[in-house]
């Protein structure tokens, strides 16, 4: 439930990079209805990981800097992030990733009000818990996790999908 | 709460025709000023920055004593206001209940503004602000005792930060409580480089109507920080509150527990044993407390004793609850759910998606939760929505719900059911123990 008076424009995919906030070069794709299987497309043959974070999310807050050194131990894993808050809290979720080195990750920020879809598209049995990733395989098999990045469904899955 | 709304109103309202199913049960759709001409396609975010509740992504209920049917929302960086009186088809102009400077309002299905309406027509909007780190936000409280007309400004329930989560709930005797989720603990022992799960609950209460608060202590660690708390008066006019709770490392069970007499402690226990070791679910519990005492909690879990939302009964003050009973359809990704006892009825209702639209399924037990009606469908929308709430009035129990297609809507629920009108759903428990 999130998101306020988005500009209409955002529908036409200018977004949104949050006021004031020139400093950071994060910038915060729209992600909305359909955001899910076109990353999919893009890095369709690849392995990829889409995680799903919040600024409200504490244990989300805290495994950041763990994300950080995947991506950095892992240059050819594609790892795309979403932050599941409102636009209010863009600035917020900006200086979190500036903090824990992941600018250079590519960062998606909601952007539909109707969550609910958003959720049903990345995995029909998800109601929003966070954090929450979904591990797409070179092949297209989808796995998701619920929960820290310490569960061994995510441990296992990026053991298989090498180095 | 709740008096004296027009009788002919409601007989407007109760005297919507049976439906066939899955049609919503939209007795009066975008009715008035304040629901007219948003039918938009879903897909499109909200582009609306009205001091109306359709362009608000919550809106609580209050029913006040002269009837009026009151909502707290909040748009922009302000919490509203706005009074109906003919049972939330139109709505009176918003007041400005509180501007929030320099913060970010909560408002989402979890944390969101809320509405008290005491006995003595005495308005009590609250909002929590999170001003500087990203969760640790102040809780804020403006009354109005002008009938909503104007707002004092608003004022920290707690001195500091680190609140977030509040439910107010007037006793019959005149004491307004309020629970919180609280930080304070947890952040003494990050100071002492400690570790600790989760948030705090904390309880006060006023007895000059909201003036004050008393009390303010966290009388129980380790609840989970981003699920909201329900609350529910026993017979004897003390609180009870339901709370996801952290057990162990990281399992995230319910605790239901009753304040004590003498506001000290929190007394009672947890639901059940779903071995959900997760993290931030954003899903809390909903709570009912019937006329013979009996406490009734509905829950969401995913853990990997049970996966979905169940219903539980104490009638022993919490001490132990009946085994897990599973409600909705788990192909459609059940969600959400509230509970609410009204005039010899416990009724629950919760969301429902099957990828395209929203459905709000309402079922009633007339046995303290033994055995359920057949679940039907009483409103729907393809577009965003806030959780669904129940409100009673005068002894009916009502649905309040708020989407962007359709604006506000406050949906009586039928006391009694007629079978042709349900939805076969075989996923759905319809006992009890």
């Amino acid at each position: 439930m999130l998101r306020k008076y988005l500009p209409l424009a955002a529908a036409a995919g200018v977004l949104l990079a949050p006021a004031g906030e020139a400093a950071s070069a994060v910038e915060f794709k729209p992600y909305e209805r359909g955001s899910f299987a076109e990353l999919r497309k893009q890095h369709a043959g690849r392995p990829l990981v889409v995680h799903f974070w919040s600024v409200t999310c504490p244990p989300c807050l805290a495994e950041l800097p763990d994300w950080a050194k995947i991506a950095s131990e892992r240059k050819s894993l594609d790892i795309v992030f979403v932050n599941a808050d409102p636009d209010s809290d863009r600035p917020r979720a900006q200086s979190r990733i500036d903090k824990a080195g992941l600018s250079q990750l590519v960062q998606y920020g909601f952007a539909d009000d109707f969550v609910e879809r958003l959720y049903f598209e990345a995995d029909k049995n998800w109601r929003g818990e966070l954090p929450f990733t979904a591990l797409i395989g070179a092949d297209g098999s989808v796995v998701t996790v619920t929960g820290a990045m310490d569960d061994p469904l995510i441990a296992d899955w990026l053991a298989r999908v090498g180095k | 709460m709740k008096k004296a709304l027009a009788l002919v109103l409601l007989a407007g309202l109760l005297a919507a025709p049976a439906r066939a199913e899955d049609q919503p049960a939209d007795a009066n759709p975008r009715a008035g000023q304040d629901h007219g001409g948003h039918m938009g396609h879903a897909a499109a975010p909200s582009a609306c920055a009205e001091a109306k509740p359709r362009c608000a992504q919550t809106a609580e209920p209050a029913f006040a004593k002269d009837g009026r049917l009151w909502l707290a929302f909040s748009v922009g960086d302000k919490v509203y206001a706005a009074a109906s009186r003919d049972g939330g088809q139109n709505f009176d102009p918003a007041v400005v209940a509180a501007t929030a400077t320099g913060g970010v309002i909560d408002a989402n299905g979890e944390a969101r503004p809320k509405i008290v309406a005491l006995a003595d027509g005495t308005l009590l909007v609250s909002y929590t602000a999170r001003p500087e780190k990203s969760y640790n936000g102040t809780i804020s409280i403006a009354r109005s005792t002008d009938g909503g007309k104007s707002f004092s400004a608003a004022q920290p329930l707690v001195d500091g930060a680190g609140q977030r989560f509040d439910i107010f709930l007037a006793s019959p005797k005149g004491r307004l409580y309020a629970a919180w989720l609280d930080k304070r603990d947890a952040e003494d022992a990050a100071k002492a480089g400690k570790d600790f799960a989760g948030s705090g609950v904390a309880v006060g209460w006023s007895d000059d109507g909201g003036k004050t608060f008393t009390g303010k202590k966290i009388l129980l660690d380790h609840s989970c920080e981003c699920c909201r708390v329900s609350a529910a008066l026993d017979r004897d006019g003390l609180p009870v509150f339901a709370w996801r709770h952290v057990f162990g490392t990281n399992l995230r069970d319910h605790y239901v527990a009753k304040l004590s007499a003498d506001g000290g402690e929190l007394l009672g226990g947890r639901v059940s044993e779903d071995e959900w070791a997760t993290t931030c679910p954003h899903h809390g519990p909903s709570l009912a407390i019937d006329s013979a005492g009996a406490w009734h909690v509905a829950w969401f879990t995913n853990g990997k004793a049970r996966k979905g939302l169940f219903y539980a009964r104490s009638v022993d003050g919490g001490k132990s609850f009946s085994e897990p009973a599973k409600f909705g359809d788990d192909e459609r990704t059940p969600s959400h759910a509230a509970l609410l006892f009204a005039n010899g009825g416990l009724y629950r209702v919760w969301k429902e998606f099957d990828g395209t639209t929203t459905s709000i399924l309402a079922q009633v037990s007339r046995d303290a939760g033994k055995a359920w009606s057949a679940p039907r469908v009483v409103a729907s929308t393809t577009g965003a929505s806030d959780h669904p709430l129940l409100i009673e009035h005068k002894g009916a129990a009502y649905l309040s719900w708020l989407t962007h297609e359709q604006g506000y809507r406050l949906s009586p629920l039928p006391r009694e059911q007629a079978a042709a009108t349900t939805r076969a759903q075989a996923a759905v428990a319809l006992t009890g123990k």
